[in-house]
């Protein structure tokens, strides 16, 4: 696991998609609530969700609704781990530290 | 399975923008196959329920563009993508050919179908009805000269001349405004009232600035949380117009910033929150609309 949080690639889209779930540590948020806070297109958001969440920073899982009766399907959400939020804040921490040299 | 039957009828339900709805749903049917490993039944529900979301048919084959191309980015970075759920890593057949020649194809035609979309419902918006507005037609007019249109109408009056004699004028002429100045002097003793443009004798106006009054919104609870995490702080100027009732006039407006985007943005919300709760500026016990500026400070407390 550790091997694969290095693996992580630091990219603005990333920091941008990890700012949305900061905000909130415990919100469970999908593709679109990202697209929603962000704006970043799908083509770039969904391939970093999955990369951080094989680099164990998110889990996902489905839904629990019944979209017959929500009238839309059920949507997949994303939620930072204990170990995601820790890196996640270590390398915004990161950034503030040369911001303020 | 029973996902995509959903979304085929809600979509059949959406009238006028089937044609690219249906695009924008073989699209992500066609990108989330040739997704690696274990990810196509996945990143078709979770594509088609985050389409879903969007609220135009155009939105939507954007978002569709959108997942072929993050089928081919997650193809690329397929070796550090395994997700948690034990599959075996096995090629994808036909995954050369779709990043090659099908995903330039489909991007090709939709965004044709896209641009001519976008055309189309421009031109259906500009007045419908109206008729087109006529060419604008251009004349050469020939121009005569005095003299050659005097010699058409009558060949013997173009050998008359006339003497025109200059005006004499004296353009040095001083005028004596000693009379003008002496009855300016004396017209008000001969009006006997003072003019109807003068103002009235002074008021002192007693005024009381407003601001946050009872029940006005806590700034802690509008601190973002990004910002507590990388101990942002500073005071923001907010410029609020408030009317006689304590609730805004009108949307509040940053007139100094705290250096920090988030902050600012917390201000105007905590601004925009307090409306109801301001205390409006009095003249003379009065309550009057006015507008002030409004300091708001986000201070980490230890």
């Amino acid at each position: 696991m550790a091997k694969q949080e290095r693996d992580v690639r630091m990219s603005l889209q990333t920091l941008r998609v990890l700012e949305a779930f900061l905000e909130s540590p415990t919100e469970r948020l999908s593709g679109a609530d990202v697209h929603q806070r962000c704006g970043i297109a799908s083509g770039t958001l969904y391939p970093i969700l999955l990369r951080l969440e094989s680099a164990g920073w998110f889990v996902s899982q489905w839904e629990s609704i019944d979209p017959s009766s929500a009238g839309r399907p059920r949507r997949r959400l994303y939620r930072l781990t204990s170990t995601g939020l820790r890196r996640a804040s270590d390398v915004f921490a990161s950034f503030n530290r040369g911001v303020l040299v | 399975m029973s996902q995509r039957k959903y979304s085929a009828v809600k979509d059949r339900r959406t009238d006028g923008d089937s044609g690219l709805d249906n695009l924008s749903h073989w699209l992500i049917h066609r990108a989330a196959r040739h997704t690696p490993d274990s990810l196509p039944q996945r990143m078709q529900e979770e594509w088609l329920a985050d389409m879903a979301a969007r609220t135009s048919a155009l939105s939507r084959l954007r978002f569709a563009i959108g997942c072929c191309w993050a089928t081919l980015v997650i193809a690329h970075q397929r070796p550090l993508v395994r997700m948690p759920v034990g599959a075996a890593v096995v090629a994808h057949p036909n995954l050369v050919r779709f990043s090659r020649r099908s995903s330039t194809l489909f991007l090709v035609v939709s965004l044709h179908v896209a641009v001519f979309y976008g055309v189309v419902s421009t031109l259906s918006h500009t007045h419908p009805g109206a008729p087109p507005p006529a060419p604008l037609q251009t004349r050469e007019v020939p121009v005569t000269r005095p003299r050659e249109l005097l010699s058409r109408l009558d060949p013997q009056m173009a050998q008359v001349t006339l003497d025109v004699h200059r005006p004499e004028l004296d353009l040095n002429y001083e005028p004596d405004l000693s009379d003008v100045a002496a009855k300016f002097v004396e017209e008000p003793s001969h009006a006997g009232t003072p003019p109807a443009s003068a103002e009235p004798p002074a008021h002192p106006v007693r005024q009381v600035q407003g601001g946050p009054g009872a029940g006005f919104p806590d700034p802690d609870d509008f601190y973002p949380m990004l910002s507590r995490h990388l101990e942002e702080q500073g005071v923001a100027t907010v410029k609020v117009c408030v009317a006689a009732n304590g609730r805004l006039a009108a949307d509040p407006a940053l007139m100094q910033g705290t250096g920090r985007a988030r902050l600012d943005e917390a201000a105007l919300k905590l601004a925009k929150a307090g409306s109801g709760h301001y205390r409006a500026t009095t003249e003379d016990g009065r309550p009057v609309d006015s507008c002030y500026p409004l300091n708001i400070r986000f201070r980490l407390k230890n």
